[in-house]
């Protein structure tokens, strides 16, 4: 680990670009979030190239911060970390390109909460204390809640507020679960800390007891993926929120939850992980299977694509609790491809509904017909969310379906099925937005013209990097590492 | 101790509120144009207590007038707190006082009599002088309460409030002479050395101790003692509300700790009471935290509300007491969660205060509807003092939780914390409905508009960047919590 001085840049941009947003006029919020998320993602790649990736490596940086209450800054950038922030860079520069609502109604609100959004998730996946983590992982509510609340659809107060306790809920008995690993350590050494590197040396002791402060934790990040059955705020939130929040929720925060575990979870409680191993394999396997059915009989495309993402976060999952480390790379790889493939997948719907003032499925129906190049890029995505062999999710439910088959392979044969039911809902997706015949009854949307300008720029990069890393996935082979 | 003339200086803050009553009082009958005198009086006055209490601050420890009041930092910094909300309440809620044609001066003069109670009652080290200055306190407070005449429920309210505090401090009284009878004294400090070496019958002294400590509970309106709060919070002015919020909750925390402080509890006899009392505590902050949090989710009036939250947020208050107990040295996160909830609450109490409708005991949670839409500033402000309620990070919030979840896991409470956890996750459905109510909801013809005047905004404004600025950076306030040393 070498000391860095660099990564509180990664906290201070966003930080900044969120309170300087108020005095730009508000007719130019678009351009000013695009060329500061710019900015943005160049300083994370200036960061993360000065990190070294090998075993062990990487860059820390502790600052003094509330040292009365065992709260310091401590930020360490790895090779676990330094992916789920390029993702973080990359995806939200993408995400606030989209014209929209967001920037037509409140626009300094809009674009002030998506860098404090990116700040938030930035001191999340860097933070090496508890604390430090929690107040991050809890910041990331205040954007989400007021955008979905803000530019979302009508029916969205009940969905926020089942979104929101759900997730408050699990989060504040992690808060609980580490208060009490300080208290042990406070028995223990006579000072409190929440410090990942303390911890670790306390829980490794077998004589204490610390199932309950895993089922805190386990609590927190299974509702933020979610596992089933903890899934139950997801679908309604994923349709009503604004695309935007739709595409950071489903390529970030559910990241947040993995993260978690392989960070947090996986060093704190090895042996209860250990212990549970088998029921959370079941959990993992069953969260694919039962998602991919609901996918394959939703009504609405969004919903559609918010319960596909749910099966491949299952997929990850299994990865994560087959609790080896060629196991945990193969879950961020899958990480990095959901995250890329939901982004695009949403970014498209979002271009969709422009076009079509559609509800169900059957209301978009024949559309390909008058976009062919939309409906091009739309395929491409599509085969990587089956993970068709060439695309980067298929390197990464390859190498999960690998590493897992040696732990369970009951497990992994089923969750092998929903792959194939992958491309059941997918292609139905595909074909019924695409094809079929035009239905006249419903409205056209804003926009008649085909997928141009920026949108396509954007698109296809996103497209060209799924399939490029889907032959250069040994980038990622050689990066990971959990030492 | 000897009191020596110099002595005088230590009681500054003091001699300034009585001077300033007796010059309000004078100054009522004057009346310049649409001037009232009267309130820059108050202004003069509290400004005055705060500065006196700030220089007063760095001294040492020192009890005047026979023992009977302490000036150490901890009374410094609670007579800065309750000047200083006592000002900003001044300050911002002239324009609500216009409104209600409240604005005369014996509002202002009941206001200092309330505030010399507060400042008595937390620098007071004996039961006889806390008797006093909390009838000095409660007196003016139950007319402020009143103070709308023509309006029945807030008589209501006056009356309900009157009765019950004046048994309330009858009991306190009646306590008192049960703890006399059984020590010989009512200082604190001779009732301390007396514990130590006391080795007879307890109950007598045990009956006057809960006796005392019941009155306490009931102001702070801990569960079971709460019932009073709701009906006083709708029926009294909406400034007299946001002050007896703060400024009361301040001073009866501070008396509190100090009667829960009372006897040396490492003595070896005094080992089973104090495991009872702590069981008693713990009784009283589930019970709050419980009723606070999940009453507070079904209320459809903004005052009842809040009335809510302020009993859940006394539960928080007791488990940093029971944390307290057991390590003397956690009780800074009772002082902290004092100044974080003082300034949450008084910035939400005048942010109400600018509501045009003209019966503020009708604001509805429905009139916030659509505040995004119509009132940008005030649908931010709002927010953010309602974020910071619900303890979310980056407010002050979310460390005054922190503090005293911290204080009880340190005493080894660790159920308890789960709890009031739980409890923080029902009551944060409660402040998220206002938000999501002022961004999501188009505004109602019907729902009430918010206009601030000046003054208000600036003090409201002010408030806000105090709950960021904390949250961000509480370190010094921590540090300065962590100085107040709670003497026997």
């Amino acid at each position: 680990m070498e000391s860095s001085q660099e990564l509180t840049a990664l906290l201070i941009v966003p930080f900044f670009a969120s309170i300087l947003a108020w005095f730009i006029p508000k007719t130019s919020q678009r351009l000013y979030a695009l060329l500061l998320s710019a900015i943005h993602f160049a300083t994370v790649i200036y960061v993360v190239s000065h990190a070294s990736l090998a075993p062990g490596a990487g860059l820390e940086q502790t600052l003094p911060w509330l040292n009365d209450l065992g709260i310091q800054l401590q930020l360490r950038l790895d090779s676990v970390s330094v992916w789920f922030v390029l993702l973080g860079g990359f995806v939200s520069f993408a995400v606030l390109g989209l014209k929209g609502p967001w920037y037509r109604r409140h626009a300094r609100l809009f674009t002030s909460l998506s860098f404090f959004l990116i700040f938030a998730l930035n001191t999340a996946f860097m933070s090496t204390n508890l604390i430090l983590f929690y107040l991050a992982y809890e910041a990331v509510f205040i954007p989400m809640i007021l955008m979905v609340g803000i530019w979302g659809s009508n029916t969205k107060a009940a969905s926020v507020f089942r979104f929101f306790l759900m997730s408050f809920f699990g989060s504040i008995l992690m808060l609980v679960s580490i208060f009490y690993l300080s208290y042990l350590h406070y028995v223990k050494t006579g000072s409190f800390s929440t410090n990942l590197s303390d911890l670790m040396v306390l829980t490794s002791d077998p004589s204490i007891s610390l199932s309950w402060c895993f089922a805190g934790f386990f609590l927190a990040f299974a509702i933020k993926v979610p596992l089933f059955p903890f899934h139950g705020w997801l679908k309604e939130v994923y349709v009503n929120a604004p695309t935007p929040a739709t595409i950071w929720m489903s390529a970030l925060l559910s990241k947040l939850g993995v993260f978690g575990f392989i960070r947090f979870i996986g060093p704190l409680f090895m042996s209860s992980m250990l212990e549970f191993q088998g029921t959370l394999l079941a959990l993992a396997t069953f969260t694919v299977i039962y998602a991919a059915f609901l996918a394959i009989q939703a009504k609405n495309p969004k919903a559609l694509l918010a319960y596909s993402s749910i099966s491949h976060l299952g997929f990850v999952m299994l990865g994560v609790f087959s609790l080896s480390d060629a196991g945990r790379t193969a879950a961020i790889v899958l990480c990095i491809g959901h995250g890329l493939t939901s982004t695009v997948m949403f970014y498209l719907l979002d271009l969709i509904d422009e076009r079509k003032e559609g509800v169900t499925l059957e209301e978009y129906s024949g559309m390909a017909k008058k976009y062919p190049l939309l409906f091009v890029c739309f395929f491409i995505g599509v085969l990587s969310a089956v993970s068709l062999p060439g695309t980067f999710n298929f390197i990464g439910e390859f190498l999960v379906l690998l590493h897992a088959y040696p732990v369970s392979a009951l497990c992994t044969i089923l969750s092998g099925l929903g792959v194939i039911f992958g491309a059941v809902y997918m292609l139905k997706l595909y074909q019924r937005l695409g094809f079929g015949t035009h239905d006249e009854k419903v409205g056209e949307g804003t926009i008649t013209r085909d997928i141009a300008g920026f949108d396509l720029v954007v698109v296809s990069l996103i497209l060209g990097m799924i399939i490029y890393f889907g032959f250069q996935s040994s980038i990622f082979m050689g990066g990971i590492d959990h030492g | 101790m000897g009191d020596s003339l110099s002595n005088l200086t230590l009681l500054m803050p003091w001699i300034f509120l009585g001077i300033g009553i007796l010059a309000s009082l004078l100054v009522s009958s004057i009346r310049i144009q649409t001037k009232n005198p009267a309130k820059f009086v108050t202004l003069a006055t509290l400004g005055l207590v705060m500065i006196s209490s700030v220089h007063l601050f760095g001294q040492e420890t020192r009890t005047v007038l026979s023992g009977l009041i302490e000036v150490s930092p901890l009374t410094c910094m609670a007579l800065f707190l309750i000047s200083g909300i006592s000002f900003l309440f001044v300050v911002g809620s002239s324009g609500y006082l216009n409104k209600e044609k409240l604005h005369i001066s014996d509002y202002y003069n009941l206001l200092l009599l309330v505030v010399l109670g507060a400042s008595v009652l937390v620098s007071a080290k004996d039961l006889f002088v806390m008797f006093i200055a909390l009838e000095v306190m409660s007196l003016p407070a139950y007319a402020l309460v009143g103070f709308r005449r023509n309006d029945p429920r807030s008589n209501e309210a006056a009356l309900k409030y009157f009765i019950l505090g004046g048994a309330l401090g009858a009991v306190f009284l009646f306590g008192t002479s049960f703890v006399f009878g059984a020590t010989g004294s009512t200082q604190l400090a001779q009732i301390f050395e007396w514990s130590k070496t006391y080795n007879g019958d307890l109950l007598l002294f045990v009956v006057g101790h809960l006796l005392v400590l019941f009155a306490f509970l009931f102001k702070v309106a801990a569960a079971p003692f709460h019932f009073w709060k709701p009906d006083v919070y709708e029926g009294a002015p909406i400034s007299v509300t946001g002050l007896m919020a703060t400024v009361i909750t301040t001073a009866a925390f501070v008396v509190l700790m100090r009667l829960f402080h009372m006897v040396d509890f490492h003595t070896p006899i005094w080992e089973p009471y104090f495991e009872s009392l702590k069981q008693m505590i713990r009784a009283t902050a589930i019970l709050s935290l419980l009723v606070g949090s999940t009453i507070l989710i079904l209320q459809k009036n903004l005052k009842r509300m809040l009335a809510y939250s302020s009993i859940n947020h006394t539960g928080y208050l007791l488990l940093g007491v029971l944390g307290s107990l057991s390590h003397p040295e956690q009780a800074y996160s009772i002082w902290f969660y004092l100044v974080g909830y003082s300034i949450i609450t008084s910035g939400l109490f005048l942010m109400l205060s600018q509501s045009e409708t003209p019966n503020d005991q009708g604001l509805e949670l429905i009139d916030l509807a659509g505040a995004l839409k119509k009132n940008p500033l005030f649908a931010t402000l709002a927010s953010i003092f309602f974020f910071s309620m619900a303890g979310m990070p980056f407010t002050i919030g979310f460390f005054t939780k922190y503090t005293v979840f911290m204080s009880s896991i340190s005493a080894g409470e660790v159920l308890l914390v789960i709890i009031s956890a739980v409890c923080a996750v029902i009551a944060s459905y409660g402040y998220l409905r206002p938000i999501a109510l002022m961004v999501m909801r188009d505004p109602d013809p019907s729902s009430a508009s918010f206009v601030s005047t000046m003054s208000n905004q600036t003090v409201v404004v002010f408030l806000a960047a105090l709950c960021l600025i904390l949250g961000v950076l509480p370190q010094t306030l921590i540090q300065i919590t962590k100085g107040l040393e709670l003497i026997p």
